[in-house]
């Protein structure tokens, strides 16, 4: 999820969770917005759990025209991170050049500033990066 | 079901500095009633489909807006929102407003006035018909998402770019020939592979312009229509909506199909035709990857080889079926809440006949159109039919 430093300065770090929705009908786990409704089975009820920040990119693209916020950062690389757990996570990787990116890559969760936001406070969130640690099985 | 179409109009489609969105709104719905002949004061509902004005023009209330400006006073209008299938729904509500009894005549309007404000802003405003609160904290955009898809869809089924290329060389054959069209001109793949990058792997002429256009029809009882045999005799014959996913993420290859592919059905069903009747279709193209889902959606070929047509010239005007030659979203532009309209009014015209040269399939007689929007969350699709005696 996404916080502006005002909030991560109040609320301290625990905010700021890399985790997914699990529904607790079917046990298929969403990504962490989707906490009112499982759109697997359509179950409504849904509790957190905590991600191990590791995965594969399993998908992404180049964004040469960003939104507003995004403004500068162009081009950047978007991907759908199928996480360990089973969950895709979209969001930004860095790291690497748009070029060199390849699917399949192993990518691991990183805390970095995300965004301006429209009163020109700084955002955190989640990026990836290449994860050259081989996957611990 | 019948639903007469008794008029129909629609302004150029372009980049219109000079108009404001309420000229645009009074050009396409007075042309409407004009081929219509009717009257202001003979409408008794409209049904404006507007996405974005209270961002792109700092206006609200477009419904109330056009009412006043049209002089379709005082009957009842109201905005409708649908993301990119706001058109659609649009018209799918006067549709249902005919069927029910309630009314004789009514206007069916989209509208939109996006060059108001810079791509950058324009964008974010079109990002909104997204969850911009959530998923798009990652820096998405709508032709980021959709990329993500043709990406999906050029691994599952083992295609290049080039392969997905041809798409966006039919729409641009038949856009240089549409008058009313926002981008004139032809491409080869070549230029197509060479335009500048907007969300890889999707490219510039694989992605639609932002475009100020209004469109707009009249519709009316099915016998009104039949008791004036000096009109064209064109009806909207099913008219079905669906909804998927909100999420680039939850969006497979699976889902994009059955967005469009469970209304077709029912459409089909409604209508009493199958796939193989239809002469011509408006499939929405905002990026060229919309166009080969659509044409699996429909069923005018297996999922996977939905691109195929534009290559082998089945999807072309003299082809099995003749899919988007008005130019599609890709040169006409997509005008957000316009575009479901003026994907009816081109399959209208085509029925009547009256397309423009080089792009009139000869002998048309049933069309279809399908919409989507949010990208994944709204399916439309309307089957017309010209109906003699």
């Amino acid at each position: 999820m996404t916080v502006s430093a005002i909030e991560f300065s109040r609320l301290g770090p625990p905010k700021l969770r890399l985790y997914a929705m699990r529904c607790t009908s079917c046990e298929v786990l969403s990504p962490w917005w989707e906490y009112h409704h499982c759109y697997a089975c359509g179950g409504s009820e849904m509790v957190e759990q905590e991600l191990a920040g590791t995965g594969e990119l399993t998908n992404y693209t180049v964004v040469y025209y960003p939104p507003r916020d995004f403004l500068g950062q162009e081009p950047y690389v978007v991907g759908h991170i199928t996480m360990d757990e089973g969950v895709l996570m979209p969001a930004p990787v860095v790291g690497v050049a748009p070029e060199d990116i390849q699917v399949g890559t192993r990518v691991k969760a990183t805390l970095r500033r995300m965004k301006l936001g429209h009163e020109g406070d700084i955002y955190y969130s989640q990026k990836f990066v290449v994860d050259s640690e081989p996957a611990t099985t | 079901m019948r639903v007469g179409v008794l008029g129909i109009g629609k302004t150029p489609h372009k980049i219109q500095h000079e108009k404001s969105l309420r000229d645009l709104v009074v050009e396409s719905g007075r042309a409407a009633m004009a081929d219509a002949g009717v009257e202001p004061s003979d409408i008794q509902a409209l049904y404006v489909g507007n996405v974005g004005s209270v961002g792109f023009n700092y206006e609200n209330s477009t419904g109330l807006m056009s009412a006043h400006h049209l002089g379709v006073v005082p009957a009842g209008a109201v905005r409708v929102e649908a993301a990119c299938g706001t058109g659609a729904w649009a018209l799918h509500l006067g549709c249902v407003a005919i069927l029910s009894g309630l009314y004789d005549t009514v206007m069916v309007l989209g509208a939109e006035k996006m060059n108001d404000l810079a791509t950058v802003e324009a964008t974010s405003i079109i990002a909104q018909a997204a969850d911009s609160k959530e998923e798009y904290f990652s820096g998405l955009t709508f032709p980021s998402g959709v990329a993500l898809t043709a990406r999906k869809y050029m691994q599952t089924y083992g295609l290049t770019e080039e392969d997905l290329a041809h798409t966006s060389v039919k729409n641009h054959h038949y856009g240089a020939r549409n008058p009313y069209a926002h981008l004139r001109f032809e491409c080869t793949v070549e230029e197509v592979m060479r335009s500048a990058k907007v969300a890889d792997p999707l490219k510039l002429y694989e992605v639609c312009p932002m475009t100020d256009a209004s469109s707009a029809l009249v519709l009316c009882r099915e016998e009104i229509l039949r008791d004036q045999a000096d009109k064209p005799q064109v009806y909207v014959t099913a008219t079905q909506m669906a909804t998927g996913t909100w999420y680039a993420a939850t969006d497979t290859l699976g889902d994009a199909y059955e967005l469009l592919a469970r209304p077709a059905q029912r459409a089909y069903d409604m209508a009493g035709i199958t796939a193989d009747d239809i002469d011509v279709a408006e499939i929405y193209n905002s990026f060229a990857i919309q166009e080969p889902l659509g044409i699996e959606s429909l069923g005018f070929a297996p999922q996977g080889e939905g691109w195929k047509g534009a290559a082998d010239g089945s999807t072309w005007i003299d082809g099995k079926v003749g899919v988007n030659l008005s130019g599609g979203l890709l040169c006409k532009g997509h005008p957000l809440g316009a575009t479901g309209s003026t994907q009816a009014v081109d399959i209208v015209e085509q029925l009547r006949g009256t397309a423009p040269k080089d792009m009139q399939r000869p002998g048309a007689s049933i069309g279809i159109s399908a919409c989507r929007g949010g990208p994944g969350a709204v399916g439309a699709v309307h089957v017309y039919q010209r109906l003699e005696g």
